[in-house]
């Protein structure tokens, strides 16, 4: 399934262009609010190889997301909604057994800079980084064969066919 | 201090983030001016506060909407049964409120959450703080932390809404809640005196009847004030019908806690002269509200206010100091209405930085009560026709109907009735329209343009209906009350 077309690919240069200037600007600047830490997710406990990053700030994105090592799926959610509910836990599900792959959870509420720097006008959505470059996206609730899809090819497996 | 040369930090300040005062900013930025909005909630007596957007979205018009249609989904279950659905125990269906106010409050945050996004991607500077004046140009905003900002700007658009009235009686701001409250309230109401039967309380006790809680609604004077008055009665016939009590000619004295945690409501009946009494567990206050200007400021700008009430007037949004405007519902005589403080906030921002000309023409807006059975209307009531034009010159189109889907769960089809009110010289101008009935909003839209274009009894009468809708009632008028006959429908299948 290839889901890069014309648009998207517009979309990935402007944002990487937007991203670059913003993530700079923030580097220079701390931003002041820090994220707190009161909505704590529940983390699973059996089987965890790989714990989920709660995105607390700016720097923790660029730390974690922008210079990893590892392909990043980031889930974009909000805990006022409804289809982030779903989402969050079957990405959580899916990418935490994984080691060669991670998944970082930024809340909306308290990410205004990187809702801003990745154009998020609507949640969930989910982007997936590698070497710092955004290489896909998805928006809202989609099929699970997508969600998998995408996280088979950030974790270098073939997708297998249905 | 303003600065003398001209330069100001922004071409515009607005001081409130609601309905009005966001749709003047982005315009004005879209025309590209320099903006920065104000805006800051103080809490309710009962400490409910909430996000940017203002009243309509977070405690108006958008939660009372969806307590509304959650009310009307409770009804349409037990209506499914006549219809065939088989629904298990549906004699013991009820709601969950903390579910209720828990979606609904999601849904305000998802608001809260996009405007803001909003406002950072077209760049207009947002505040969260408590603006005032220092000076016709200059604003201090207190910020949550107490700290000051202080900026300039060439012109200054007042926007601050209003919040509810609290009457002078001992127990209100301790015991009482407000619409500031009921849409987040943390327990179920329970049994609820709604306290004033404007559009607000009947709105309430509507959906907090059609729930299962037990409504009881003080009328001060009559309810609906301003709105036609034969088709408020349809309103309230049909809530009482529902179960909904009315003390008519009642203001309130007192309210007391009891060990209980109930409240002991004593009112009194102004034409009777009798005291009554009762026990609930939630009084909700609808007596009015007020313009939030206390705070602003206004004689360091040299803004003159209507000292009774707060408002502002204004007739071309322009206040008595030139570069200091207002929209929306802190002024004075103009309906307090989201689409109207848009739409003059849109124009405002337009007359102020491209050159515009039109002014906001607030005649003929469209409203609906979304009480039970809802009730919507454009242009004069019988009542304001009668006293401008006089009875002779008026015909009044009326008639009952009864909804198709109303027929096979038998419902209560007394109070489905219409009107045109239209002058009696042919062509027959319609000066207003009024319906009360299932989706009365959506019915009226239309006919609210097509009274924005002037249409008459004959060219209503000429238009083809779509059947069978409840809005083609509209075009089937055709029983004046001057004539006497009777405007019930033929008995069946009509």
């Amino acid at each position: 399934m290839v889901l890069c077309n014309a648009l998207t690919n517009t979309f990935y240069e402007r944002v990487v262009v937007n991203m670059s200037n913003a993530i700079c600007q923030s580097l220079r600047s701390p931003i002041k609010r820090l994220a707190n830490l009161r909505r704590a997710y529940p983390i699973s406990t059996s089987l965890v190889h790989n714990e989920t990053i709660l995105v607390k700030n700016n720097d923790e994105f660029v730390n974690k997301v922008m210079n990893s090592d590892k392909p990043v799926i980031v889930n974009f959610h909000a805990d006022w909604c409804e289809p982030c509910k779903i989402l969050t836990p079957k990405l959580k599900e899916l990418i935490e057994p994984l080691n060669n792959l991670d998944l970082a959870v930024v809340d909306v509420e308290d990410n205004a800079d990187l809702v801003h720097t990745f154009e998020v006008k609507a949640v969930p959505a989910v982007i997936a980084i590698k070497n710092g470059i955004i290489v896909d996206k998805f928006i809202g609730l989609v099929d699970a064969d997508m969600i998998t899809g995408l996280i088979d090819r950030m974790a270098g497996k073939k997708k297998e066919s249905a | 201090m303003a600065p003398i040369d001209g330069n100001f930090d922004y071409d515009l300040a607005v001081i409130g983030g609601g309905s009005g005062g966001l749709a003047c900013a982005k315009e004005a930025v879209n025309l590209g001016a320099k903006v920065a909005v104000f805006d800051y909630v103080t809490p309710s007596p009962q400490g409910t506060k909430w996000g940017l957007g203002g009243t309509c979205v977070n405690v108006g018009c958008i939660p009372k909407k969806l307590m509304h249609q959650a009310a009307l989904l409770g009804e349409s279950i037990h209506e499914a049964v006549s219809y065939g659905w088989e629904v298990p125990r549906h004699q013991d269906i009820k709601i969950n409120w903390g579910s209720l106010t828990e979606s609904v409050q999601n849904h305000i945050k998802s608001v809260n959450w996009v405007t803001r996004v909003d406002l950072r991607d077209k760049k207009i500077e947002y505040i969260n703080g408590l603006g005032e004046f220092k000076d016709a140009h200059t604003i201090i905003a207190t910020m949550k932390n107490g700290s000051k900002k202080e900026l300039t700007a060439k012109n200054i658009v007042i926007a601050v809404g209003g919040r509810p009235q609290y009457p002078a009686i001992p127990g209100a701001m301790e015991y009482c809640i407000s619409s500031d409250d009921i849409f987040s309230l943390s327990h179920p109401p329970g049994k609820t005196l709604v306290v004033g039967a404007g559009y607000i309380g009947l709105e309430c006790a509507g959906f907090l009847n059609s729930m299962g809680y037990p409504a009881t609604v003080l009328v001060r004077s009559v309810p609906l004030r301003g709105f036609d008055q034969q088709m408020a009665r349809m309103v309230t016939n049909e809530m009482e019908e529902r179960g909904v009590k009315f003390q008519h000619k009642c203001v309130p004295i007192s309210v007391e806690k009891l060990e209980s945690g109930q409240l002991k409501a004593r009112w009194l009946n102004t034409e009777l002269q009798e005291q009554h009494e009762d026990v609930f567990d939630t009084v909700l206050l609808a007596t009015g509200r007020y313009a939030l200007t206390k705070t602003l400021n206004l004689d360091a700008a040299g803004v003159t206010c209507i000292t009774s009430n707060g408002k502002i007037a204004a007739e071309t949004e322009q206040t008595n100091v030139p570069n200091i405007y207002a929209v929306g519902d802190v002024l004075e005589g103009r309906p307090e209405l989201t689409p109207v403080a848009i739409h003059a906030g849109r124009l405002l921002a337009r007359r102020m930085f491209a050159a515009a000309t039109q002014q906001m023409d607030y005649e003929n807006v469209a409203t609906t009560v979304f009480t039970p059975l809802e009730y919507g209307c454009v242009g004069l009531s019988e009542e304001t026709a009668t006293a401008k034009y006089g009875a002779d010159n008026l015909e009044i189109y009326h008639a009952y109907y009864k909804p198709t889907e109303f027929f096979i769960p038998q419902r209560n089809i007394k109070n489905c009735y219409l009107k045109a009110v239209a002058l009696r010289e042919a062509p027959q101008k319609i000066l207003g329209l009024h319906f009360v009935g299932p989706v009365a909003g959506e019915v009226i839209q239309g006919f609210a343009a097509a009274i924005k274009c002037g249409i008459t009894m004959e060219q209503l009468m000429n238009t083809v209906g779509i059947h069978p809708t409840v809005a083609e009632e509209f075009t089937r008028l055709n029983i004046t009350k001057r004539s006497g006959k009777d405007p019930n429908p033929a008995s069946c299948c009509s």
